[in-house]
């Protein structure tokens, strides 16, 4: 097809990137083409440390690295671990001992301890770090596995090195216990009710 | 083909909403000079009329906007908070200047269809030597979407965001998944939460199911209606950044119609428009015999009334009015072979980016009006 500057229409569309499984079963040829950008996809070397200490160790240059990254993770488990509303729902998933309270306005929840952190990119000024956790339940799927805040399971938690997509060390949203839900929708409710609308069709225009 | 895509609307109503039998042809002066260029002109007097409304009082009731929202809107206009489409349809013959019916600027659909459906339709037609190689689409939707993204994730210093629409609504839910199939290309993580499952968190954030505070989100869901529901409040206090930001409730408002023609009155591309407290103004324009009695807010066609030498002609049902109507000049929609067309002109930002070509069997444009292809030739 023949292209020029003055085109009025967008020059490419990325294909296999729209191709979706949307609500049905995937053609071959969509899982072909998603197994091939995960191949293609940037991939990096990051490390687990389960420590500053372990940290230092293993890369004394880099002391206040290690320090700076640890500080972050810590931080960033606080916001963006799972939260529990009881020790028992958190010890059934992450173990027993491996959660803490979390203070907020007075109530208490509950969130796994930051088992370690990984850090990427170390010869950047400012290395990427994300909080990693473990689980030692045996009713959990995360058992002796790293797993991050946002449930992403890491593998083996007795390897420290990993090799991990670029998303990995991306900022992720932080974790809230929800109080309660439901407060939009109500006037499609409302609206609903009238006539015979369809339900397939939206309430945009 | 369609459904590879999730492109599962296709039928509505036992209908078919997309039609590939057929396609409407413009001339590239057509496309430029009659919708291109009306297109991003009138955008601008609408953020004119953004401007005018959002420090007025007066003007804010006038269009049923809760005060407890008038801060808000104000602040999020001056802050330039970053908008990312609409659509504005209009009626047009192919000749004439075309004539602006409404903005659809909170929460237009029809945009995969758009963007990307009917661009790989062209593209397969041309392939396949059935459409000429010179044939080209008004229709740079998708690679302006992925730009915006790019830039409104920039402003915010985000690299993820939320999705949220209803439940129950496959349109909605499609072009949701388009869009954030654009983020995607964008480099942006995508969340997607139902607006009715929506939480509010211990210290007054938005939350997903999954209790991830909600910092900032699409929604596919109206304004007007946000601001009228339990967590509207909280949609402001919960520091969520919008998308589309909060000061698109002026232009989304039927309302905008009679101030667009009171600032701009006599522009080709607008019709006569008043407020109903405003019959004189009509009576006194003696040459338009039919006026469209609007609701503020609605969408699609409808609550929309006719009003012919004083008399109601043809309406189409609806849930909508309570707010209160305006009325429009009644200009007839073109009619090719037995359908009347609309065209849906779009905008990412400020900028023209293509269009949809919609037809009916009903002169007053329905929900589940035909989607057609278009060429430039």
């Amino acid at each position: 097809m023949q292209t020029n500057s003055k085109q009025k229409r967008s020059s490419n569309i990325n294909l296999s990137k729209m191709r979706k499984a949307f609500s049905f079963k995937p053609l071959a040829l969509g899982v072909a083409s998603v197994l091939l950008s995960a191949c293609s996809g940037g991939r990096e070397e990051a490390v687990v440390f389960k420590s500053v200490d372990e940290c230092v160790d293993a890369l004394p240059s880099m002391a206040q690295k290690c320090e700076t990254a640890y500080k972050g993770a810590l931080a960033e488990a606080a916001k963006t671990a799972p939260k529990y509303n009881t020790r028992n729902d958190c010890e059934y998933e992450f173990g027993n001992n491996q959660c803490q309270t979390l203070n907020n306005n007075g109530n208490s929840i509950f969130m796994p301890l930051m088992a370690g952190y990984m850090i990427g990119n170390l010869l950047a000024p400012r290395p990427y770090y994300q909080p990693m956790f473990t689980s030692s339940s045996r009713y959990s799927s995360y058992r002796n596995n790293w797993v991050g805040a946002d449930g992403r399971n890491f593998g083996d938690s007795r390897r420290n090195k990993l090799n991990v997509s670029s998303g990995a060390f991306d900022k992720k949203p932080a974790v809230t216990r929800t109080m309660s839900r439901g407060g939009f929708g109500s006037s499609v409710r409302a609206k609903a009710s009238w006539g015979s609308r369809s339900s397939g069709k939206g309430w945009g225009g | 083909m369609a459904r590879d895509y999730g492109f599962h609307f296709h039928t509505m109503h036992g209908q078919a909403y997309w039609d590939e039998t057929a396609y409407y042809q413009f001339t590239l002066e057509q496309i430029e000079r009659d919708l291109e260029s009306p297109t991003e002109e009138i955008h601008q007097m609408c953020l004119h009329v953004v401007e005018l409304v959002s420090k007025s009082e007066e003007r804010l009731t006038q269009f049923a906007i809760p005060s407890d929202y008038w801060e808000a809107i104000a602040d999020s206009w001056q802050a330039k908070e970053p908008s990312l489409y609409s659509r504005l349809d209009f009626v047009y013959d192919g000749k004439s200047p075309a004539k602006l019916l409404e903005n659809n600027a909170d929460t237009p659909t029809s945009l995969y269809e758009s963007g990307f459906w009917q661009w790989l339709w062209l593209e397969n037609n041309v392939d396949n030597n059935k459409l000429s190689k010179r044939a080209d689409q008004f229709n740079s939707l998708q690679e302006k979407l992925v730009n915006r993204f790019k830039v409104i994730a920039d402003y915010y210093g985000i690299n993820y965001l939320h999705f949220a629409c209803c439940k129950d609504t496959d349109e909605d839910r499609g072009t949701v998944q388009y869009l954030q199939d654009c983020a995607k290309e964008a480099g942006i993580g995508d969340y997607f939460v139902h607006i009715e499952d929506i939480g509010l968190g211990e210290n007054g954030d938005l939350t997903d199911l999954q209790d991830q505070v909600i910092s900032h989100c699409f929604k596919l869901y109206p304004w007007e209606f946000m601001q009228r529901e339990e967590f509207g409040p909280h949609a402001l206090k919960a520091n969520t950044a919008w998308i589309e930001p909060i000061w698109k409730t002026i232009l989304s408002n039927k309302a905008l119609l009679p101030l667009l023609w009171q600032e701009f009155k006599g522009h080709p591309n607008l019709l006569p428009a008043f407020f109903e407290s405003d019959m004189a103004s009509m009576n006194a324009l003696s040459d338009v015999k039919k006026w469209v009695k609007k609701p503020l807010y609605s969408r699609e066609g409808a609550n929309i009334d006719i009003l012919e030498n004083g008399k109601m002609s043809l309406s189409s049902s609806g849930p909508y009015g309570e707010e209160g109507f305006i009325y429009q000049a009644h200009t007839p929609l073109p009619k090719f072979a037995d359908n009347y067309t609309l065209i849906g002109s779009w905008l990412v930002d400020d900028e023209a980016a293509g269009i949809s070509v919609r037809e009916d069997k009903s002169a007053i444009t329905q929900d589940l009006s035909r989607y057609m292809p278009h060429i430039i030739l």
